[in-house]
């Protein structure tokens, strides 16, 4: 017998060796399942909102404590005394309410039974009716008169039925009346004790939500917490606002409030509340549901920026704002920079980039601090004229510079020359750059270079010009000019300072829109200004600059004065003279890319000295992109020389140039002092910054910056120094291969109020009907924005809460020119229309000395303008003239008026309007009202003159009610003996004295009197 | 300019000298206080004295080298030229005898815990197309009355920085208006847009502590609790002067102001 073999032939393996490799495994397989389920568990996220839980527990406890604390004790003592003496009182009369009680179960219970009494004679009633018809039509009479019988018999019983029902609900009633009437004080001072209690009871609810019971564990047990856990990741879903996911549009769903659960929350930023468990810091604007950014459309990627899904602190995007913050996010959250997102969070000095990609249809942007200036900046620099920027704040405008047409007339080559090579020399806050002279173009042949190419510009230039003759201007007086300098307006857009700084922005912005005046003295030809200020149009047809409406000799006087400010530098100058073989190599340069060596060696020989010159000069004008900002002959064809920006705020950060610089020194009196930012810190200034230097170090003093590689730190390099990436590729760039992008002098506010905005210009990520004034009312404001920007308005007036930059020059709050607030709800479309096409033909405002310049504006523009006014205040363009109201209106109006003695201030008829005669020159004249104000708006305008205008001289006269009304002053005045013909002519209107008084009391209808007293009445 | 500041210096340096000496001869005076203070024992308390001892200020406010006052023209408003028949001058600057009315002296710092507003009123009226007084001063949350005493139309703006801003005409012989402030603003101005001439200036402080100097430049500020003060004057177009003041209960200390024509 042969044994069986120990192993089956078939098995090759060892069971026993497989078990403990599958038991090894199918251990391990747990452990990673359990870390697994536990690394999925355990997000930080879940840590937050725990915390937040906790916390905001704990401060609804303090209120809940401070607040009981508030309550008044002895209040609530007496209210729990009378509590007690109520139920004693009720306990007393206990024997009485038992009787009570007892009556009201009595009479309920007699009420049931007469219920069903009276249902069961009504249905027996019913059933005789239905006899008494098959009695009719069985035609026995006998039946017939049965059957009418018990039919009236049920009818009477029915009523009396009815009646004793009636009875008993009343007589129930009435006793629960009493019984009702005997609780009523214990049930009023239970219910005052709940009021009391109201505050601290609502808390108490808070609080009990928040509490943590057995259903709070259970729900967010590992496992469990799939059901409805309370800790969860909280997103809501952008719809129209898209994130581009490898080529796909896909909406956002935004999950911050995962972990930045408090935001969109008010009520947590004291101290005691740091981030991610703060409330927003602007809910007035944004995230909460009154503002106009609510969280559950906007959410907050759309304008930080970052990864909206992301729900982990590296892959969300934060950005560190500075090297000392990186370090303690490194250290606390393991922060890791992420490398392919390509839109990180934005940092926090940068936030206002988020606004652009909506809100860049216009050229403001309500509320912003930064990006509003920066699109100013973008605007004045006429950066767009060398960089395609396809936003509608952006395009379609004329050239920012005068025009080189006619040159030649208003000043000489030399000044010319010398200004081109540094024009800040000159005028320290122009907006004209630096072309020449610059980092990467230094050495002896470069200097030999730039002087040809700047004299060769000037050459062009002349070349070109056309040479009118101005004639010297009259003899000018000085003092009068400097006079009419300061009143007559010219410095709502100029200044005349040689210490004037560009970087104060706004007001002082709006005075920089010409040029500074210090020095015209030098630049210009006396009967050249002359011509000028009399009429700029006739000089350059689309120049901003405005006639003011002067006489010969009042232009003669200004001409004067301006002409007195004068620098001998600048004057006498003459030519440099320049290498003609650098020159000459510089053309043959432009001829050899068309043509061969040979042929443009020929070319050369072909023109003379002045040819070649010109030559240079237009091409050189070609290469620095100077058609841009100014009209010259010649370059009608020419395309903006710079890159594109209208998505450079999207463009990946591996694609910009950083050459080899990894540091960068700035003039430290272009950066803003470390005292004026926000951080009190040099190094906290979001550049690391490794050697700063006091604020009040001299001009020459630099501080050096290491160089980020980011989007934000690239622009502000460039920005700053434009020519620095060329630093260490002097050997391998041509001459014409070098940086051109001139340097503007930015100091680092105006760098920053730029750059984000270059930062806002981003890929499209917005669906249109999702951006910002969508609409027609909102585009005909926005044109209208885009137009009083261009031509300055703000400078003089105050127009949407910004503007009167002239008051820093006129010191009298009453001379100021007009603040246009509420203009579109205050005067009508056609006569603003005609007013903006003929400023000079009515004088409103006889006291001042300002004058509203004539513009010389086109159909077009005007009825922009016009649209933009009206629009903005919601009313219709063009309105119908109203009827002719009553004759009592009109009377009570009338009489009203004098009362009211408008006229001390209000010209109201011709004979009083001669100026300097009374103070009636204190008001605009109300003969022009009918032409001018829109109907409706005057009686609003008379009622609460500072809600349409706060600061207005105009008074009001019907003092405002506490419940929103006002109160009419007449009646106070009527009985007066001084008003006695007043009150009498007015009284022929009324049939009684009480029925007079009560009109007059009448706020409303006074306002209308008046007005139509105005509309009709007056003479003209 | 230089000159003249040089001279203001001088005056000032003056003035301190002044001070130090009557604050010297006050402490002397204090010394023989204390004697003063046994015989003065037996007599009763002020009755009015709030809680707690108190001190009193006072002083007097000069000027020098002031300019004469010009005239108004009231021809404007035929109303108000009826009503003075006689020239008036302006009120910017009131001095006789080289002192200075109408300056508002308080106490700018070092005080301590708050203080209620009276119940009585404070009246500003508008009579013969001037404002009574021209320079006051109230507090916060105290009931201002504006009156218009004349027959013609006044309107009265105020033109604070720190408080709502009002502008109420009175077209009415006797209308009366009521207003108060919110916040401690020195000073507030005041205006008529119908008379340009017309100006008041009322400071609004959250402490009764405050006084106008009288046509004899003096003034008295009572009810001080002890301590060291920091007093200011103020004067429309002469601009502000400082001091400090040590106030000891039941003394007076003595506190001036040297002003000069401005720039």
């Amino acid at each position: 017998m042969a044994k069986p073999p120990k192993k089956a032939p078939d098995r090759h393996y060892d069971f026993k060796g497989l078990n403990i490799a599958f038991a090894w495994s199918s251990l391990a397989l747990l452990i990673v399942t359990v870390w697994m389920m536990f690394a999925d568990y355990a997000k930080p996220w879940k840590r937050f909102q725990a915390e937040f839980r906790d916390r905001e527990r704990q401060a609804l406890l303090a209120e809940a404590r401070t607040e009981r604390e508030t309550i008044n004790q002895d209040k609530l003592q007496q209210l729990e005394q009378d509590i007690a003496s109520e139920e004693q009182a009720l306990a007393e009369q206990r024997g009485e309410i038992r009787d009570l009680e007892k009556q009201r179960t009595g009479f309920a219970k007699k009420v049931y039974a007469a219920d069903a009494d009276s249902r069961q004679t009504k249905s027996l009633l019913d059933t005789a009716r239905y006899t008494y018809d098959v009695a009719v039509q069985s035609g026995v009479a006998e039946r017939v008169t049965k059957a009418r019988t018990t039919v009236d018999e049920l009818a009477a019983q029915l009523v009396e039925n009815r009646i004793r029902l009636e009875q008993l609900i009343e007589a129930r009633e009435g006793t629960e009346e009493s019984l009702e009437a005997k609780r009523a004080g214990l049930a009023a001072a239970e219910k005052r004790l709940e009021a009391l209690n109201s505050g601290v009871d609502s808390l108490n609810d808070r609080i009990a939500n928040l509490d943590k019971k057995i259903d709070y564990f259970v729900l967010n047990a590992p496992v469990m917490d799939f059901v409805q856990p309370s800790l969860k990741i909280e997103q809501v879903i952008l719809s129209g606002l898209y994130q581009n996911i490898n080529f796909t549009n896909v909406d956002r769903v935004d999950r911050c409030v995962t972990c930045h659960i408090a935001a969109p929350r008010s009520g947590f930023d004291g101290e005691e509340w740091e981030e991610p468990l703060r409330s927003h810091p602007r809910l007035d604007l944004y995230l909460s549901a009154a503002s106009p950014h609510p969280y559950t459309k906007f959410g907050c990627t759309t304008c930080h920026q970052g990864l909206d899904r992301a729900t982990d602190f590296s892959r969300a995007g934060h950005t560190p704002e500075n090297e000392h913050q990186r370090e303690e996010w490194i250290r606390k959250w393991g922060w890791k920079p992420q490398k392919f997102l390509d839109t990180p969070i934005l940092p926090g000095r940068y936030t206002e980039a988020g606004c652009v990609e909506c809100h860049a249809d216009d050229v403001w942007t309500p509320n912003s601090q930064l990006q509003d200036v920066g699109l100013d900046l973008v605007n004045r620099f006429g950066c767009f004229t060398c960089h395609v920027i396809d936003y509608p704040a952006l395009t379609d405008l004329p050239r920012p510079g005068p025009t080189l047409r006619r040159v030649a007339s208003k000043t000489n080559p030399a000044w010319a020359y010398r200004w081109i090579e540094a024009p800040r020399d000159f005028h320290p806050s122009t907006w004209m750059p630096h072309f020449f002279y610059q980092e990467n173009i230094e050495g002896e042949l470069n200097l030999e270079r730039q002087k040809a190419e700047i004299a060769s510009v000037v050459a062009y230039i002349w070349d070109n010009s056309e040479r009118p003759t101005y004639p010297d201007p009259p003899a000018g007086d000085v003092a009068s000019g400097k006079a009419l300098y300061e009143s007559v307006g010219c410095e709502g857009c100029h200044v005349l300072d040689p210490q004037a700084k560009r970087d104060q922005f706004y007001p002082v912005f709006n005075r920089m829109n010409g040029p500074n005046l210090v020095r015209t003295g030098s630049k210009v030809s006396a009967g050249w200004l002359y011509a000028w200020i009399k009429d700029p149009k006739k000089y350059y047809a689309n120049t901003r600059m405005p006639s003011l409406r002067l006489t010969d000799q009042e232009a003669a006087d200004l001409t004067a004065f301006l002409m007195s400010s004068r620098d001998p530098k600048f004057e006498g100058l003459s030519m440099p003279s320049v290498d003609p073989e650098v020159r000459d190599a510089l053309a043959l340069d432009y001829l050899q890319a068309n043509q061969t060596i040979e042929q443009s060696q020929a070319s050369l020989e072909g023109m003379d000295d002045h040819a070649r010159d010109v030559y240079l000069g237009g091409l050189t004008i070609r290469k620095y992109g100077c058609f841009g900002c100014h009209e010259l002959d010649g370059f009608d064809d020419a395309k903006p020389i710079g890159v594109e920006l209208t998505e450079e705020g999207s463009k990946p950060v591996h694609q910009f140039d950083f050459g080899h610089v990894h540091e960068v020194a700035y003039r430290s009196d272009r950066l803003t002092p470390a005292a004026e930012t926000e951080q009190s810190k040099a190094d906290e200034s979001g550049h690391s910054v490794e050697s700063a230097q006091s604020t009040d170090a001299p001009a020459d003093s630099t501080t050096v910056r290491h160089i980020e590689h980011t989007r934000a730190d690239w622009m502000f390099t460039k920005l700053m120094r434009p020519r620095v990436w060329d630093q260490g590729k002097e050997r391998v760039k041509n001459y014409g291969e070098l940086y051109r992008m001139p340097d503007f002098g930015m100091t680092q506010r105006e760098a920053e109020a730029v750059l984000v905005n270059v930062l806002g210009f981003t890929r499209e990520s917005v669906l249109a009907h999702r951006k910002a004034g969508q609409g027609p009312e909102a585009a005909a404001v926005a044109e209208g924005r885009k137009l009083v920007t261009w031509y300055n308005c703000q400078g003089c007036h105050l127009i949407e809460d910004r503007g009167h930059a002239i008051a820093t020059a006129i010191e009298d709050v009453g001379l100021l020119p007009p603040n246009l607030a509420a203009e579109g709800a205050r005067v009508q479309g056609d006569w603003l229309f005609g007013y903006l096409h003929d400023p000079g033909s009515v004088t409103m405002r006889p006291w001042l000395g300002t004058r509203m310049p004539t513009f010389g504006f086109t159909d077009e523009q005007v009825n922009t303008m016009v649209a933009y006014f009206s629009n903005r205040e919601g009313r219709e363009t063009f309105l119908s003239q109203p009827e002719r109201p009553s004759e009592r209106s009109l009377t009570v109006g009338k009489q009203a008026f004098e009362m009211l003695q408008c006229a001390k201030c209000h010209p109201a008829g011709p004979s009083v309007a001669v100026a300097g005669t009374s103070s009636a020159e204190l008001a605009p004249s109300l003969l022009l009202a009918r032409e001018r104000l829109r109907h409706d708006w005057v009686p609003d305008w008379i009622l609460d003159p500072q809600s349409w205008i706060a600061g207005t001289k105009m008074p009001a006269n019907f003092p405002p009610q506490q419940d929103g009304s006002y109160m009419s002053p007449l009646p106070f005045g009527i009985d007066a003996p001084m008003w006695r013909g007043q009150k009498d002519r007015m009284l022929r209107q009324f049939g009684t004295e009480p029925e007079l008084k009560e009109f007059l009391a009448d706020a409303d209808q006074v306002a209308v009197a008046l007005r139509d007293h105005i509309w009709w009445n007056l003479d003209r | 300019m230089v000159k003249n500041r040089s001279f203001v210096t001088l005056m000032l340096t003056l003035v301190a000298l002044a001070v130090v000496a009557t604050g010297c001869g006050g402490g002397g005076a204090g010394g023989g206080g204390e004697q003063k203070a046994e015989t003065a024992a037996p007599e009763p308390a002020p009755a009015a004295q709030p809680a707690g001892p108190t001190g009193t200020v006072t002083g007097t406010v000069s000027y020098t080298n002031g300019d004469p006052d010009t005239q108004i023209k009231m021809d404007a408003d035929p109303v108000c030229a009826s009503l003075h028949p006689e020239a008036i001058e302006t009120e910017t600057v009131i001095a006789e005898g080289g002192k200075l009315a109408n300056a508002f002296v308080y106490v700018k710092s070092g005080l301590t815990g708050s203080f209620s507003p009276p119940d009585s009123a404070q009246t500003l009226d508008q009579k013969g197309c001037r404002y009574f007084p021209h320079v006051s001063g109230i507090q916060v949350g105290q009931k201002l009355v504006i009156k218009n005493s004349d027959p013609t139309l006044h309107n009265v703006h105020a033109l604070p920085k720190n408080n709502q801003e009002f502008n109420q005409g009175q077209p009415f012989q006797n209308m009366e208006l009521e207003k108060t402030f919110d916040t401690a603003e020195v000073m507030v101005r005041f205006k008529c847009d119908v008379h340009p001439w017309m100006g008041a200036y009322m400071g609004v402080l959250d402490h009764p502590f405050f006084a106008v100097s009288a046509v004899d430049g003096s003034f008295t500020i009572d009810g001080l609790p002890p301590g060291e003060y920091a007093l200011e004057a103020w004067h429309e177009t002469l601009g502000s002067r400082s001091a400090t003041v040590t106030v000891a209960s039941d003394t007076v200390s003595a506190a001036s102001f040297e002003f000069a024509p401005a720039g």
